[in-house]
């Protein structure tokens, strides 16, 4: 590949789309975060064949930013999508992207199961804990008390724990990182890495419905404390520290749990 | 001469398994044979039974009427007993299938070589021939004295072997699905196929039907040829899917296997209460073909069919079948002709649920907007035109007759049969492609003094579809319909038709 070759590759990775996320949407952080992670990817290993699925929400505009081949998915569905993809074709490197309504709402049955089957494509939850593109409705992890038009009384139940429902399904990497392009880069790395299906939810505040500006500060990286990642009981305890609700909790991030185990597309 | 035996017992007796090896030797002896299963939803226990009908003619229905009952247990006589006609003989006892096996070819009058070359036939004969000797000699009565004759059956099959079969001459390489009754047979051939060295095809069940379809619809985007099949509530959790194949214009081929009611239904029974649901599930405008298959040759050739079209365009396409078809065995006279199919390369791209530009890209400017549902709509003619290329409906019977019967599907065996032995004077259309429909059939019914619609159903879909695309309406009396989860007799079905056309 000579030089000119190698800067259309990297630009390659960006289509002409301008996007239409609102100014300072965290969803930039995870775009360039994955752009610069293609980037790298792209100089040292140029022959890989990438590609990727997203849901529909906000963060399914990636699709139209990233210049990737896949299937911009109905809504809850980019999982099972995925699988097919793995399935007849093991040897594309896919990224998945879900909204928290995605994940943990209309397609959680396929979440479950990602974990069970373990295809190994890593999938990028962007959780803004609120359906942001139809304005503001609770999702799964809303936290107690959070209002819109459509419930002016509150949110009156405690929100899931999608890290302990991912260990609990035996998902062999588990990991949350703040949306930040640097952290987004550094874990898609991680996953890479990783043989098999790789969980990655991305906390990310949405600046006009779901804005809590203190999140940055309470996180902490579970690597950095020494944190043992092989242990399944430890990685339940770490989940369990931030609720998705209580204001004052610290927030775990990093990869809570990681163990490798037989592929889907493998063994099938 | 036609004889028709019910074979009944508990689930776990092995009434499948007796009519399996009498079909056998019959087929050894020359005669045609077909045979429907009827069965409970439970494992053990309970009533199932098959009805075989023979004959020295061809055939591919059940009379109401036996000449012959083997009751593997005291139940299948107090229910069928009444079926028996006068000289019918009733087999009954403390034996087993196997041994009431044997004293079936001997009441039949079949020599025993042709009892020791059905079990050799069938790969059986070192587990089966003592019971089944035993029977055959125990047994003193005489119900016919079979002559050997010279026809020959090319093969006997449901039309789930025949779909599995034609699935995988078609390129098939993914097939995904969920299991549900009566679809599920589908599922094990294809599973049992896999055995086979010769396809490296792969069955692969996953979470649920709305897994399965995009499972499947991933797969398909990315350059293998995958089947999903389902019935009536697999098939509406999929249609939202359905219309993600539509818009994204990735090719899927869905085998619909019908069961009779709304809701859960009757899960082991058959019907054609789904037409609608096929033509007109999933939301949004987009192209389909529904296929209506109606033995084993047309389910050969449509199935195939479905493979070669959702390719080339690009589209679902809806093989259209129920527990009649699928699980009935039927014999075959011609072998179907098989065609390569082309799986069109569109990897790698950008494939959109959302309204796209040709990069695709999302978007929503007006000029886009209309240029893509103009294409959606050329393209549904470009379909129509190519259906019309190959066979989409059957004639039979008397072409110039003023009186016409119309239908489509599993109930053709019972209809050509009835048709045969009236003697009444009709032309039978059976409708094969039900999507796009076959415009030429405004033609066939002009100058119609009367037409008759034949269907397993409540309410008559295909009458209405008539109407809508012919003009024609069918006067509530001359539908004959049937719902109560069986399929038609040819005898009761003579005497209806009979009853419409003098």
């Amino acid at each position: 590949m000579n030089k000119a070759e190698q800067n259309k590759k990297l630009a390659s990775f960006k289509t002409k789309t301008i996007p239409t996320w609102c100014p300072g949407c965290f969803n930039f952080q995870i775009l360039a975060g994955t752009e610069m992670f293609l980037k790298e990817q792209a100089q040292k290993e140029p022959k890989k064949e990438w590609a990727m699925v997203s849901g529909i929400g906000c963060h399914g505009k990636m699709f139209d930013y990233l210049n990737l081949p896949g299937l911009n998915a109905l809504h809850g569905r980019s999982i099972p999508v995925a699988v097919g993809m793995k399935v007849a074709k093991p040897e594309l490197n896919l990224l998945v992207y879900c909204g928290d309504g995605d994940a943990y709402a209309e397609g959680i049955e396929h979440l479950i199961h990602a974990a069970r089957y373990n295809s190994n494509f890593k999938l990028l939850v962007h959780n803004n804990q609120v359906f942001a593109l139809t304005i503001a409705e609770p999702s799964p992890v809303s936290e107690i008390g959070y209002k819109d038009k459509t419930n002016p009384r509150g949110v009156k139940l405690a929100p899931l724990n999608p890290i302990r429902l991912m260990l609990a399904s035996g998902a062999s990497f588990v990991a949350r990182v703040f949306a930040d392009v640097n952290q987004i880069k550094q874990i898609l790395g991680e996953a890479n890495k990783h043989k098999g299906f790789a969980f990655i939810e991305v906390l990310q505040p949405c600046v006009i419905f779901h804005p809590d500006a203190s999140y940055k500060s309470r996180t902490y990286n579970l690597q950095e404390k020494g944190h043992d990642k092989t242990n399944l009981s430890l990685a339940m305890e770490k989940a369990e520290e931030f609720d998705y609700t209580n204001p004052s909790n610290k927030i775990p991030l990093g990869i809570f749990y990681q163990k490798e185990k037989p592929i889907f597309e493998d063994i099938i | 001469m036609k004889i028709t035996i019910i074979f009944g017992g508990k689930a776990g007796q092995g009434p499948n398994l007796l009519s399996e090896i009498v079909s056998q030797g019959l087929l050894i002896a020359g005669y045609y044979v077909f045979y429907s299963r009827e069965y409970q939803s439970l494992i053990r226990g309970g009533h199932n039974y098959n009805i075989l009908t023979f004959s020295d003619k061809p055939v591919s229905s059940n009379e109401s009427k036996i000449d012959l009952l083997i009751c593997l247990d005291d139940n299948t006589k107090k229910i069928h007993k009444s079926q028996l006609k006068k000289q019918g003989l009733v087999i009954e006892g403390e034996k087993g299938n196997l041994f009431y096996a044997g004293s079936v070819f001997k009441i039949l009058g079949l020599k025993l070589e042709i009892l020791e070359q059905t079990l050799k036939k069938m790969n059986k004969y070192d587990d089966f021939i003592d019971e089944a000797k035993a029977g055959y000699n125990f047994e003193k009565r005489k119900l016919i004295d079979l002559k050997p004759l010279k026809n020959n059956s090319l093969d006997f099959m449901n039309g789930s072997q025949a779909i599995a079969e034609a699935s995988l001459s078609s390129g098939l390489e993914l097939y995904y699905a969920y299991p549900m009754t009566p679809a599920t047979p589908l599922m094990m051939e294809l599973g049992q196929m896999q055995l086979d060295k010769k396809s490296e095809h792969k069955v692969i069940e996953l979470e649920s039907e709305i897994a399965v379809i995009n499972a499947a619809l991933g797969s398909s985007m990315v350059g293998k040829i995958a089947m999903v099949g389902t019935s009536g509530g697999g098939f509406d959790l999929m249609t939202e899917a359905l219309s993600l194949s539509g818009m994204a214009e990735i090719p899927l081929v869905i085998y619909l296997s019908s069961r009779p009611g709304p809701s859960t239904g009757l899960a082991t029974y058959t019907g054609q209460g789904d037409l609608n649901l096929a033509l007109y599930s999933g939301h949004g405008e987009f192209s389909r073909i529904v296929v209506a298959p109606g033995d084993i040759e047309e389910t050969f050739e449509k199935t195939n069919e479905c493979f070669a079209l959702s390719e080339k365009f690009g589209i679902p396409c809806i093989l259209l079948g129920d527990k009649h078809l699928g699980e009935s065995k039927f014999i075959t006279l011609k072998n179907p002709s098989i065609k390569k199919v082309f799986k069109k390369k569109n990897w790698p791209a950008k494939f959109n649920s959302y309204e796209h530009n040709s990069e695709g890209i999302a978007i929503e400017d007006i000029e886009t907007i209309n240029k893509n549902f103009e294409a959606r709509i050329k393209k549904h003619k470009d379909i129509a035109l190519e259906v019309s290329k190959l066979e989409t409906y059957r004639v039979y019977g008397n072409k110039d007759s003023k009186n016409i019967i119309l239908f489509w599907g599993s109930t053709k065996g019972a209809i050509i049969d009835a048709f045969s032995e009236s003697g009444i004077d009709a032309k039978l259309i059976q409708l094969l492609y039900i999507e796009p429909f076959p415009e030429k059939i405004k033609e066939e019914l002009k100058g119609a003094k009367k037409i008759i619609v034949i269907e397993n159903n409540a309410t008559s879909p295909l009458s209405n579809l008539l109407s809508e695309k012919t003009q024609n309406i069918i006067e509530d009396k001359n539908k004959i319909l049937k719902y109560d989860g069986r399929p038609f007799f040819s005898d009761l079905l003579a005497q209806e038709i009979k009853r419409r056309i003098k």
